[in-house]
Order: C-alpha cells, then structure tokens, then sequence
C-alpha cells in the first residue's frame, strides 16, 4: 500500500472517529442544556401557579396557550413534584408530540389537587437533529476535503522524494558517480538528501580504493616475490650445492610458487568482485576444453588416464579470460584429483557441460564450492573451485557436484 | 651485445645481472627514470627490460621517448600489474614483450633472447646447440641433418633449454613456461619429467647427444660439459 493512502485512510478515519464522538457527546450534551431550560420553563410555571393560589386561594384556569398547557385533578393525597416526558397527540398537527411534562402537588380548601405544567418538546428535537446534521455535514465535507488535499497537493509535497527515490534507483558502480540531489523546500527530505550524498560518495570512494587495492596489493606483494625467485634462479647455479641443500631450495620454490599463485587466485576473485571482467564475446567451449586437454596430454599420460570425450558443440557469450579461468579450474581439478586409473569423462549439450574424475570418497557438497575449502590430500590453494563458483554466479550459470559409484562429477548449466 | 635493465628494485637488478651476464651479454643498470632517461639517449641497447612503475616517472614515457626518437632498441617490459589493459597499452606503444612480476630468470633470457634474435635481420631464423637447430619459422628441429619430430610441448621445452644453455633451471621455472600460471607445484608435478625424457630419447634416437642433465630432480641443465 502507498504511504499516501495509508495515510489517507488513517487521517480519514481517524477524523471520522473523533468527529462522531464529538457529535455523540455534542447531542447529550445539548439535549441536557435544553432540557434543563425547558425545566426551568415549567418551575416559573409552578411558582407562578403556587403564588396565584396563595393570594386567591382558588385554582387557576386550565389553560392551553400556544404550546403551553396547565390542567388540574384531585388528588387523593399530597405526593412529590415530579417531571416525565412522553408523547401526547396533538389535534392540530395530527401527531405524535413529544411533550415535557411537570407534575406538583397544590392545595386549595384542604384539598389535594394534581397541576400538571405540560410543554411540548418539539423545538428542542428539532435544533438537536439541526446540530446533527451539521456535524455529519462537517465530517462529510472534512474528509472530502481531506482526500482532495492529499490527492493533489501531498503528490506535490513528495516529489523531491520521488527524485531522490529515482536517482538511487538508477545508481551503478559500473559507471560510479555520487548521486547529487536537489534542494528541497522540506526539511527531512533534505536530511533524507544529505544522507544519500554522503552515503553514496563513501560506497564510491571506497569501491574506487577497492578497485585500486586490486593493483596496489598486486605491485607490493609480487615484488618481494620476485625478489625471492630471482634470487632462488641464481642460488641453484652453484655447483658447489649440495644433493639435500638441493631439496630444501625445491621445497623454497615450491612454497613461493604456491603464494604467488594463491596470491594471482585472490587478485582474479577480488578483480571479478570488482566487475573488471565486463567486455565478453562468444565462446567455443568445446573447442577450449579440447585445447585444455592437448595442454594436459602428458599428464593425463602419466596419471593413465583415459579421456572419454562426449562434448557437442556449446557457444557460450562471456568472457573470454574468465571462459578461459572457468574450464581451465575444471580440467585441474579433475586431473588433479583424479584418484586411481580410470577416465575422465567430459560431455556437453548446448546448454550444460560436464566433467567427470574417479574418486574414492564423497566430498562435502556443501563447502567444495568454499574458499580455501579443500580436501584431506589436496595440497592446492583451496581457492580453484571457489573461483569457479565466483564465475557461475557472476554469470547466473549453476555448478553442481555429485558423487555417484567412485566417480565425482561437476555440472555447469549456462 | 648491450642490455639495459631499468629496475628500481636492487635486489631484483643484482640477481638479474648476475643471471644475464653471459659471454655475450653486457649489462648496464638505470635505478630510475632520469638515469635511464640519460643512458636510452646515450647509447643503443640490444633489448632493454623496462619496469613501469619507477622513481620519477612512468615506464610507458620512456618507451614513448624512445619510440618517437626512432631507436631500434627491443624492450621487454616487467611490470607487477597483470591487467590486460596495460598490457595492451604497452605493446600499442610497441613493446616487444610484457612480463608479470613475479618470473623466473630462465624465462626472461628466453624472452629477451626471443626479441634480440628477432631484431638481428641476418637472414638466418635457426638457433643450435652443438649437432641440434631448430628452424624457428618452420619450427622445425634437427640433429645434424634428420628431423626430430618433436610435440609442441616438447618444442618449446627445447628452446626455452637452448635459450638458458649451461644454466640450471628449476622444475617450477620449467612447468610456469610450459603451462603459465595455471597449475600449483606440489608433489603431483613430476609430470615435466615425461617430457623431459621423451625429449632426451626423441634426440637421442636421431644421433643426438645426452646433453640435458638432472640435478636431483629439482632442476635440469642444457649442457655439454
């Protein structure tokens, strides 16, 4: 629901509340007023009467004038004063009316009579209904008034809203620019402004300093590297080094080969992160897996491993360098673990690709995808798999493992 | 023949030096820009091995000088940043080569040894070691006078020795020239040494000598002493 017309239907109704309310207690109140007056009325009326038999000592005339009438009855015996209303026939008017009625006790000669002072109500009812229908009136023409107000003008109050609202809507840090609002003539849309600058300079600034740390982390760490490997080519040309100096300056290498390749792996996922792979172009996976395994050959040869190739044709628009990283991790990986003889199986259709190794034991399906999630005997970086998976979803394409009969298998759908 | 390595990194410089100083080589050293601003204007070089980021100014302006002042001179530029993009920049601006920090030496004689043997227009595009040449038009490889028939691997694995002669060269540098950076060295690697041996008996079968020794496995050398 739009705040509008939330708003709308609570100011609505809630002045529809408040106003019958006022208009219950308004009723009440002015049918006690006037009633108290017509009281009043009929107690001159008493005293009037009372004062006329204390002088004359005989009744006064029953009367009827206008709407004003006095009659008198014997009465058996004194009783108190007393006022009713009811409802009498009037001749006149051919109707019902509703009269207001005050019943005392007089004495004349010893004798008990009844007077009865008796005034018809009907002009009290009348200005009653009158107030009522005012007040309905009033609630009829506020709430009108209301939802014509909030139509029309409180679209126009929200507008800078509605600006800010589409400037954020249409912020990309593929082309980051802060977003810069108008001045509002509203004092918490502004805040709402000053907010959003603010907000959105900071997540510039910081994405473009990200986007730098990607080149700045690579220059400070692989100079040192560098310097290591340098010195490393050079150390080994010593004719004087020892078979188990030998050793220890292969374990050396090996350890700075890891680092710089585990270095260049977090690089790639923060460089994809950062969206530095966008340009993409179509690309012949089969004819990349293909290549992939000539690469390979030897190795395949050495681990006596049989290639099994079910590939048909599979274009794929992405791009290349990450097209390249994606089936590369999968080839590594499956030659790598590749657990006892066996064939690697790859098959494709124009939708999906698949790629199969021997194994002994299931992996957790859960974490494989992880970084630095790696298995008990692997000694790679833990992060091939995660790089795979950082590129599916860069793509929205799917990778899913399975486990079936000693054999693992990975499923990419684009 | 005249290298000049434009490095601000000492240490780096040193090991350079003392891995490139061949016979034939001649290495001069710039620690940063006006240096080797003053050494391009001075003298002609074979191959210079440029870094971008130096002291005083950008790599790419000193290309830049030396390109618009016409000198023939190759330049291989190391730089740290693996982005396509300077790559790109700076081969448009002519560079011969772009190699990413961190390298192994092997692989920088081999690539410098690439652009100087293209520079030199003798007419002559083949490269031998004693009874064995390679044809590097045609790709082609031979022992005296019969062709070996060598995979691509097995290829490039004879030149990259050819271009590192007499040097040690460890397996890591073997497997990052042959697969760049793609696969992580740990104990499953030993595959290099099936190419290695198929090479050495492919030479052999045609009357070549044994001239690649293994040090303990951890390295190999191309050598006839």
């Amino acid at each position: 629901m739009k705040l509008q017309a939330q708003y709308n239907r609570i100011s609505i109704i809630s002045s529809i509340i408040v106003l019958l309310i006022a208009g219950i207690g308004y009723y009440f109140l002015i049918h006690y007023v006037l009633k108290e007056q017509l009281d009043n009325t009929l107690r001159v009326e008493q005293v009037e009467i009372q004062d006329f038999i204390q002088t004359e000592h005989t009744l006064p005339a029953a009367t009827t004038y206008k709407d004003q009438k006095i009659e008198f009855k014997k009465a058996d015996q004194v009783f108190p004063q007393s006022f009713r209303t009811f409802r009498l026939y009037d001749e006149e008017e051919k109707e019902n009316e509703l009269c207001r009625q005050l019943l005392f006790p007089v004495q004349v000669d010893g004798q008990w009579y009844t007077a009865s002072v008796t005034k018809s109500q009907e002009e009290t009812e009348e200005m009653i209904g009158l107030i009522l229908l005012i007040t309905l009136g009033l609630i009829l023409i506020l709430s009108s008034l209301l939802f014509f107000a909030s139509r029309f003008f409180v679209k126009r109050l929200w507008q800078p809203f509605r600006a800010t609202l589409s400037a954020i809507k249409s912020f990309n840090l593929d082309a980051p620019v802060p977003i810069k609002t108008e001045k509002a003539a509203i004092h918490e849309f502004n805040e709402l402004n000053e907010s959003v600058n603010l907000m959105t300079e900071k997540v510039v600034k910081d994405y473009l300093s990200l986007k730098h740390f990607t080149d700045h982390a690579s220059h400070e760490i692989q100079t040192p590297l560098a310097i290591v490997i340098s010195k490393l080519d050079v150390l080994i040309q010593d004719p004087a080094l020892s078979e188990k100096n030998l050793t220890h300056l292969q374990s050396i290498y090996n350890a700075v080969d890891k680092m710089s390749k585990l270095i260049q792996s977090l690089l790639l996922l923060a460089k994809i992160e950062n969206n530095l792979f966008s340009e993409s172009s179509v690309v012949d996976i089969r004819a990349a897996v293909r290549n992939k395994f000539l690469e390979f050959d030897e190795w395949m040869q050495e681990k006596k491993l049989a290639l099994n190739n079910e590939m048909k044709d599979l274009h794929v628009t992405m791009n290349p360098q990450l097209a390249d990283t994606l089936i590369s991790n999968l080839v590594i990986n499956a030659i790598k673990h590749a657990d006892g003889q066996g064939e690697i199986c790859i098959h494709s259709d124009n939708k999906s690709f698949m790629i199969s190794n021997p194994g002994r034991n299931a992996l957790d399906s859960h974490r494989i995808f992880d970084r630095f999630w790696k298995s008990e005997h692997s000694d790679g970086t833990g992060l091939g798999l995660a790089i795979v998976k950082r590129i599916c979803d860069q793509y929205g394409y799917s990778i899913q493992y399975e486990f079936k009969e000693g054999v693992h298998f990975f499923t990419l759908v684009f | 023949m005249k290298l000049l390595i434009i490095e601000d990194e000492k240490e780096l410089v040193e090991s350079m030096v003392t891995y490139l100083q061949h016979e034939s080589y001649v290495c001069e050293v710039a620690f940063d820009f006006k240096e080797a601003q003053d050494k391009i204007e001075t003298s002609e070089y074979e191959c210079i091995a440029l870094d971008i980021s130096l002291p005083g100014g950008s790599g790419l302006k000193l290309l830049q000088e030396l390109k618009n002042n016409n000198k023939s001179d190759g330049v291989i530029i190391i730089s740290a940043k693996n982005s396509i993009d300077d790559r790109i920049h700076g081969l448009q601006l002519g560079a011969d080569d772009y190699l990413v920090k961190p390298f192994h030496l092997s692989e920088l004689a081999a690539r410098i040894n690439a652009i100087i043997r293209r520079k030199m227009h003798n007419g002559s595009n083949v490269i031998s070691f004693n009874e064995i040449s390679i044809d590097l038009l045609t790709k082609e490889v031979r022992v005296e006078n019969s062709m070996v028939d060598l995979t691509r691997k097995e290829y490039e694995l004879l030149l990259y020795f050819i271009s590192n002669q007499r040097k040690v060269i460890s397996k890591n540098a073997l497997i990052s020239h042959l697969w760049s950076h793609e696969i992580g060295t740990g104990e499953n690697i030993d595959f290099i040494y099936t190419h290695i041996k198929n090479l050495r008996k492919k030479i052999q079968e045609k009357g070549g000598g044994d001239y690649i020794k293994s040090l303990y496995g951890m390295g190999y050398k191309l050598t006839d002493q």
